[in-house]
């Protein structure tokens, strides 16, 4: 276990080198200039040049890159151009309004995926089966922001539960802005629960086929315990790897869905800051989305030796 | 018998116009307005991005000089100004008892440490050039500020009223785009990043009867049907400045809203390079602009909404002549230039939009189909804004490309041959040079006029329209902008009546 630890860290490290180095470069060689972009079309050269030097566009690669790797390092942080306050800051604030989204859809697609999935499973070809199958294709069909805007629709516009979008924020009205989180968690749940719902069904169709099942079923097990115990134990690998890539996409962001019920998410942010070549913060929050899925990845692997004694942590 | 039909018809028209009178603004309330984009930092002397303007112009930061609604100059932090009578120098007399939200005091010396600061050799002022003209500013007491010019600059007052010359405190104003501290009716109370910005009123405003409003919050909302649903949720007030007019004709048939359709200082334009062939030949830009259908574009790209220009200028700015009648819509002269100009076939060429705007990329479809009723077949190429300011902008590579151009008192661009459309004429300099050293009224306006008169012969570029300032709001909002003759969202004078 310890020594899959420091093997997990090691490797983390050496992945944020790359990513970092990446990012910078694709950055560095992208068309635009921030300073014209913040300073606007009309801008004098003068201003611009200014500008320049007090962001310190006009070093050299190298001299860039390693400032910026030196700020991360310390504790210093970089700034955001557009926002004028430290980007760890602004990730954290992000955070606070994807990590809980990112994790409510998951729950909504566990929890809608998991009993249909097995379910289908359980009556394979009747019609029980065949109606799930219908919701699974109509989820994979339906894009996430078009159903996104019809729960506004109907939710906030015509039934007026809901605030249309935005986020209040956790310290000004906790109740609000659970609210504001659950129709766009709902939107990105029930698209990932279809993915998961014909997932957790095909992968229990192929362990009910297996011998020590016929088994179970011989020495007189209720089918109950045959399904829970046996079956969805083992047919649940498989699903847990495409929930943690799920996940770990969500936590980079919702883009669309964010935009569609504009909160200020780690998506927008990044979105916006691409746009408006805040670099620092493009630079700072694709590092921090590539640290979060190889971390989210480590707890799934976790979550395997916990699921499956059989694998081992090394 | 028909007089008294007459009176009573006489009564009944106006008892709407006594309703209005009667109407006096309620104090009170708290109004959310929603504008497409955030801003970038929130210092207007900082950045020339509209998106701050019309969150803190006029509503935290104060000039000297204001735009009234109907695009006249009028008093802001001063009261009057005097221009001796070589045109040079400028007395202003300023405001009494004005203080920053901070507390401190604004006087003369505020005033002129903040134009002394926007001129200075490392300013980060976006528009050093407003105020380099500048000789030397004296002042004689607290509210009395003398400036005195090189040379005469016949937008002085103009660029005055501008948000690069708001007044900023001399204390605190390093954290001007984050922490914001003016004069103006609303004090800031904070930017959440991503969401909002917050403004509660400044109870110690000079003018005690303003603003009617308590609070003030800018929300930021960038897809427009999120925009409608969050008003018809009730989530927002208003849609200060729409960025889908598809939605205001919608709109617009809603009893529960109203919406404006004025005009503001942007002009749309189909950028020419002037030095890339063919379109340096003059024959064939103004072949370009006979193969043109404004109305049809604005009904296509603007749902009916926004007004036809002929050159760079905004019927909502002074000095505007009404040059649309220049090249009038027809394909056959069109065709008949071009053939003058060596290409009886036409020719092939790119055009290059923004993704950015909607606008743009709607009117770059329609011109290009346009022009290729004549024989000039575009191929169309939809860029990243970086991608544009890079490429386009500062490198010049394209031939045409779709933009706006949101500022006032802007075709000084025109006099600079290395600006992007890169247009190049002496004549143009020289009427340009004589409007800025006018010494009166009239011949303002006669060398604006002209300068006017000459980009549109030349057919510079494409001239569209004037795009509509199309804010929606709830029936309660009162007494909101209906033109936009500055860039910005003033929530000074508007009351809420519930």
């Amino acid at each position: 276990m310890i020594p899959y630890f420091i093997k997990k860290c090691i490797t983390l490290l050496l992945l944020l080198l790359l990513v970092s180095i990446t990012v910078f470069s694709v950055l560095f060689v992208l068309p635009g200039d921030p300073a014209q972009i913040m300073l606007g079309i009309n801008a004098t050269p003068e201003s611009l040049a200014n500008l320049r030097s007090e962001l310190g566009l006009d070093q050299s690669f190298w001299a860039q890159y390693f400032q910026w790797l030196a700020q991360l390092v310390t504790s210093q942080g970089s700034r955001s151009l557009n926002y004028d306050m430290p980007v760890n800051t602004l990730i954290v604030s992000r955070l606070a309004v994807t990590g809980p989204i990112a994790l409510l859809a998951m729950v909504f697609a566990v929890i809608i995926s998991l009993p249909m999935g097995i379910y289908a499973a359980c009556r394979q070809n009747r019609p029980a089966d065949v109606s799930v199958m219908f919701f699974t294709q109509f989820g994979l069909a339906v894009p996430e922001f078009w159903l996104g805007i019809l729960l506004i629709l109907f939710f906030s516009v015509k039934l007026g539960w809901f605030a249309a979008g935005g986020f209040p924020g956790w310290t000004v009205d906790v109740w609000g802005s659970f609210k504001a989180i659950l129709l766009p968690a709902f939107a990105l749940g029930v698209i990932r629960a279809s993915i998961l719902t014909r997932l957790t069904r095909s992968s229990m169709l192929e362990v009910l086929r297996e011998d020590y099942i016929r088994t179970a079923r011989a020495k007189g097990l209720m089918e109950r315990t045959v399904i829970y115990t046996h079956a969805l134990r083992n047919a649940l690998i498989p699903v847990l790897t495409i929930m943690g890539l799920q996940l770990g996409q969500l936590l980079a962001g919702a883009i669309i869905i964010e935009n569609v019920y504009y909160l200020p998410g780690l998506g927008r942010l990044v979105f916006n800051a691409i746009g408006q070549r805040d670099l620092p913060v493009v630079r700072d929050v694709v590092l921090f989305m590539a640290a979060a899925v190889v971390v989210v990845n480590f707890i799934i692997d976790l979550a395997y030796a916990y699921i499956d004694p059989r694998v081992k942590l090394k | 018998m028909k007089k008294i039909i007459l009176a009573m018809l006489t009564f009944t028209l106006l008892i709407p116009a006594q309703q209005l009178l009667a109407q006096t603004p309620k104090k009170g309330g708290s109004l959310i307005v929603c504008q497409p984009a955030e801003p970038p930092g929130l210092d207007p002397t900082a950045n020339t991005a509209a998106a701050i303007d019309r969150v803190v112009f006029s509503n935290i930061y104060e000039g000297l000089v204001k735009v009234k609604r109907t695009g006249e100059f009028v008093p802001g932090l001063a009261t009057a100004w005097k221009v001796s009578p070589d045109g040079k120098v400028y007395t202003f007399t300023l405001r009494k008892g004005v203080t920053f939200h901070n507390g401190e005091p604004f006087t003369a010396h505020t005033a002129k440490w903040n134009l002394e600061r926007s001129a200075a050799e490392t300013t980060k002022n976006a528009h050093p050039e407003y105020f380099r003209g500048i000789e030397k500013i004296e002042t004689p007491d607290d509210h009395t500020l003398v400036v005195a010019l090189k040379d005469v600059d016949a937008l002085f007052i103009a660029h005055m009223a501008e948000g690069d010359a708001v007044m900023l405190p001399m204390k605190g104003h390093e954290n001007a785009a984050s922490q914001p501290v003016g004069t103006g009716p609303f004090r800031f109370v904070a930017w959440v990043r991503g969401d909002r910005v917050e403004m509660v009123r400044n109870e110690k405003y000079w003018n005690p009867e303003l603003p009617y409003l308590d609070k003030v919050t800018f929300k930021f909302i960038g897809d427009p049907s999120a925009q409608i649903a969050a008003l018809k949720a009730g989530d927002i007030d208003v849609i200060g400045y729409i960025a889908a007019p598809e939605q205001a004709s919608e709109m617009e048939k809603d009893k529960r809203f109203k919406v404006f359709a004025g005009t503001t200082t942007g002009e749309v334009i189909m950028s020419t390079n002037n030095k890339r062939k063919p379109f340096d030949n003059k024959l064939v830009r103004q072949a370009m602009a006979h193969a043109i259908d404004r109305e049809t574009v604005i009904d296509l790209v603007m749902f009916g909404y926004g007004t036809p220009i002929g050159s760079h200028w905004s019927p909502s700015t002074p000095y505007y002549k009404d040059l649309t009648g220049k090249f009038p819509y027809n394909p056959e002269k069109a065709r008949e230039l071009l053939a003058k100009a060596g290409y009886p076939d036409g020719f092939e060429a790119t055009i290059k939009l923004p993704a950015i705007y909607s606008y743009s990329r709607r009117a770059g479809e329609v011109i290009a189909d346009m022009l290729g009723q004549v024989g000039i077949k575009l191929k169309i190429e939809v860029v990243e804004w970086g991608y544009w300011l890079d490429r386009i902008f500062k490198q010049k590579d394209f031939d045409l490309t779709m933009i706006g151009h949101v500022e006032a008192w802007d075709i000084g661009i025109y006099a600079n041959p290395d600006y992007y459309f890169q247009y190049d004429s002496q004549e143009f300099r020289d009427a340009y040079a004589k409007a800025l050293k006018a010494p009166n009224e009239a011949e303002k306006a006669e060398w604006f006029g002209r300068c006017q008169e000459i980009i549109a012969e030349d057919a510079v570029n494409g001239y569209l329209f004037s795009a509509p300032s199309l804010p929606i709001m709830k029936n309660a909002v009162m007494n909101w902008w209906e033109n936009y003759p500055t860039i910005a969202l003033d929530a000074t004078e508007v009351w809420l009546d519930q």
